[in-house]
């Protein structure tokens, strides 16, 4: 897919680990897992909004297009 | 209090007794075919001498009682699949399509033994409309496994 989900560097940045980040969000560390290894095939807008809201960031450098 | 769960049972139970049955008839299908061959009225009949007719019904029911225990198997898997909430699977997809497959198939040995008796043709030509339902739910049911998969994937 040419959407990349560059949730891993952004969590990196903020010192998060997955649990923590699952926990603020209220989703599960699997789903979490699902979103950061990229085999999500939509994002909620409401847990975009969480995300963005934790990591102190905007969606945009969550998400990425890279033509492939 | 009628429910789903005996509903599915009152399914898996008769599924088992056609199996049942299937195994039953089975024993006794050169004893049907020849009570067939004399019994048979005259607007029954096909184009071919009823003379002839006892092996080609044989192997017709023989064929068709295998289908039939091939389909009830798939049947069997697929309800037990459901009990266990599984329900939009590929498994279950496969278990349709091959239902459909064993219903078509079903309906062409009988549209040939139609040749001896036409009551069988217009009989095969059920089995293979049948067999056509089957396969739209069987598409249905694929799109279904796939909406599923979207939604599992939506975070």
């Amino acid at each position: 897919m040419p959407i990349i989900v560059n949730l891993d560097v952004m969590m990196a940045k903020r010192k998060m680990s997955s649990q923590e980040l699952a926990e603020r969000v209220g989703i599960t560390t699997a789903n979490l897992s699902i979103l950061k290894t990229g085999k999500a095939k939509a994002v909620r807008f409401s847990t975009l909004e969480k995300i963005c809201e934790e990591l102190e960031c905007q969606p945009g450098d969550i998400l990425e297009f890279r033509r492939e | 209090m009628w429910n789903n769960n005996k509903s599915l049972f009152l399914s898996r139970v008769l599924t088992i007794a056609a199996a049942g049955v299937a195994v039953f008839v089975a024993f006794f299908i050169p004893t049907i075919a020849d009570w067939y061959q004399y019994m048979m009225t005259v607007e029954a009949a096909g184009i071919l001498d009823r003379e002839t007719m006892f092996i080609p019904m044989c192997i017709s029911l023989y064929v068709c009682d295998a289908l039939a225990l091939a389909a009830l198997w798939n049947l069997h898997v697929l309800l037990g699949n459901i009990s266990r909430d599984e329900v939009f699977i590929p498994k279950n997809t496969s278990c349709l399509r091959r239902i459909s497959w064993i219903c078509m198939a079903a309906g062409v040995v009988c549209i040939i033994f139609g040749l001896w008796s036409s009551i069988f043709a217009f009989v095969g030509m059920v089995a293979i409309m049948f067999g056509l339902i089957m396969r739209v739910l069987k598409n249905v049911f694929e799109k279904a496994v796939e909406i599923k998969s979207e939604n599992d994937f939506t975070i």
